[in-house]
């Protein structure tokens, strides 16, 4: 009966190479540290200034058990990703029914966009002052700095995903008798879930940079403060063993989530993208 | 012109702007109610119209037009492009409002879209997040159909269409052809009672068009559905139609209506085959004239 080309059975998938990737991230990580090493003990600059990549893996086993600042760094780690969850959490619960509605609901937009867009362009650090009278140097204020930086690509991106649904597709699912709601659910929110889910990946990592700003600012825990402090005590070994935990505590956030994504999102493939 | 019809049987008037009734002998074969004297049309569309405005003021797109199908009918509808096809599909599909005008199914208003008349389109418009399954179930999970019914009813449909080794791969997956395939096994699926079919096979390349057209073709032997086929190939409206109507260009209105009777010679040959005959060959010159007018008129 079927005179199409044959296609590649369902099941093979393109996958990732996963041993070639890890081996080249590895040998790119090991470079730096192998450069940084080398320059460290060439003399040009004072170990105080820059020491070498052992210096900072001491250090960092020195502050994983060792109390600095009132906490351990895993203390300081744990702060900091407690703020962060919090504010990334309300982001993404507020922002994303917003921009959906905004794209779903056109009423919606005149009514709220112009109030959107005003207030996206004050800079996170801007509320820092503000939100420390109104809620002290605590948790909430953190999570508050985390929340506005995160909320607007939550929204943005929402909105554009629903927005960029092809319309014949809710018109294919009206034709064949669903409601609007089923039509949001199974047909434009999971069409528009790539977009969705790149406004979470921003807004993660916005979240989290904003975080660690606020917290050289503001704050007794958490690891931008650990690095703060580790300026007053003139301890550069400190602020890398603090820099080098926010970059790779980001860096996992944003791969254990681009893992969810994929495991979420199995119609799209990955890597060998085609048009639908 | 008047000798060649002649010859050809062709019946052909005018489109009349009261609902009327195919050549008994047109459609003998197809429905089961050829004999009573005046049924209700299945399909009826009433004096539809569409004015779109746009800021360079309005847009006339569609003329008032009447069209009627009778239930096991399969009608063609031909025209220039631009002419409004594509609207008129809409609108008898429910998902445009006409600006006058009423569409009606077994004489009553029809109301918004839904599963009773469910539509082929152009471009599949397949959910890309629903496998194959998924989207010939896709009318029956929103309607709540039991599982067992619902599965039941999509392996009919996978057997049908030739689609059960690719159950479970997703549209993007399969080429053009096969992702139309899963479009009519959705629109099938729910069981509707008139299917519409806008432009089905116009983004495919002709070798797998030439297989639909006569898979359709085929499908119509065993099943009987009433369809209103739109399409801009004048050969597949002789091919598949018990009725073609020929569409004037911009504003669109009706400007005839040929029954193609179903005892042609050529009527179970393959398209490639039958399209070579000389009956069919003047079907085809006849309607082809007609367009050509409405594009030489434009």
């Amino acid at each position: 009966m079927s005179a199409s080309p044959p296609l590649a059975p369902p099941s093979a998938r393109p996958r990732a190479a996963v041993p070639a990737a890890l081996i080249v991230g590895a040998a790119s990580i090991a470079t730096l540290v192998v450069a940084w090493q080398v320059v460290a003990m060439a003399g040009i600059v004072p170990a105080r200034v820059l020491p070498t990549p052992l210096d900072v893996a001491l250090r960092f086993a020195t502050l994983a058990v060792e109390t600095f600042s009132g906490s351990t760094l895993e203390g300081h780690a744990l702060a900091s990703l407690t703020r962060w969850v919090i504010g990334a959490a309300c982001a993404i619960a507020l922002g994303i029914p917003l921009g959906v509605a905004l794209a779903w609901l056109p009423p919606l937009r005149p009514v709220i966009a112009p109030a959107f867009e005003l207030l996206r362009f004050i800079p996170p650090f801007a509320w820092v002052p503000i939100a420390v009278l109104w809620f002290g140097a605590s948790t909430t204020t953190q999570a508050l700095i985390v929340f506005i930086a995160a909320f607007p690509a939550c929204v943005i991106n929402a909105h554009l995903g629903v927005s960029l649904v092809d319309p014949i597709l809710p018109r294919a699912a009206a034709m064949l008798g669903a409601g609007g709601v089923a039509t949001l659910r199974r047909v434009v929110l999971p069409v528009a879930a790539p977009s969705i889910f790149t406004g979470v990946r921003i807004a993660f990592s916005n979240g989290w940079m904003a975080l660690v700003g606020a917290e050289l600012v503001v704050g007794k825990q958490g690891l931008g403060f650990l690095i703060s402090q580790g300026q007053i005590n003139d301890s550069v070994t400190t602020i890398m063993v603090g820099m080098i935990a926010i970059g790779a505590l980001g860096a996992l956030i944003d791969f254990g989530f681009q893992r969810v994504e994929r495991a979420w999102l199995p119609w799209l493939a990955f890597g060998a993208k085609r048009a639908s | 012109m008047a000798r060649v019809r002649r010859e050809a049987r062709i019946v052909t008037r005018d489109a009349a702007p009261t609902p009327h009734i195919a050549h008994s002998a047109a459609v003998g074969a197809v429905s089961p109610r050829d004999a009573s004297p005046a049924p209700v049309p299945k399909l009826e569309l009433r004096g539809i119209a569409k004015t779109f405005r746009t800021d360079h003021g309005d847009v006339e797109a569609l003329a008032p037009c009447d069209l009627a199908v009778r239930e096991g009918e399969l009608v063609m509808v031909v025209g220039p492009s631009g002419c409004g096809k594509s609207t008129l599909m809409s609108i008898a599909a429910g998902l445009e409002a006409p600006t006058s005008g009423e569409v009606r199914v077994d004489g009553r208003p029809a109301g918004p879209a839904g599963p009773q008349r469910t539509v082929v389109f152009q471009r599949f418009a397949l959910f890309p997040s629903e496998t194959v399954e998924g989207n010939i179930a896709f009318g029956l999970t929103v309607a709540g159909v039991a599982r067992a019914e619902r599965e039941a009813r999509v392996a009919e449909q996978l057997e049908l269409m030739g689609l059960a080794r690719f159950r479970r791969a997703w549209p993007h997956e399969l080429s053009g052809g096969m992702q139309q395939r899963v479009a009519i096994a959705r629109a099938l699926a729910v069981r509707p009672e008139i299917l519409l079919m806008d432009e089905p096979f116009g983004a495919l390349d002709a070798q797998t068009r030439t297989v639909l057209q006569g898979e359709i073709s085929r499908l119509r032997r065993v099943m009987n559905y009433t369809v209103l086929f739109i399409t801009h190939s004048v050969e597949e409206a002789v091919y598949l139609g018990d009725r073609v109507v020929v569409m004037s260009s911009r504003p669109g209105r009706i400007r005839r209506d040929i029954a193609i009777p179903h005892d042609e010679p050529w009527r179970g040959l393959e398209i490639e085959d039958a399209s070579t005959r000389e009956e069919f060959i003047r079907y085809k010159r006849e309607i082809w004239e007609l367009i050509r007018t409405e594009i030489v008129r434009e």
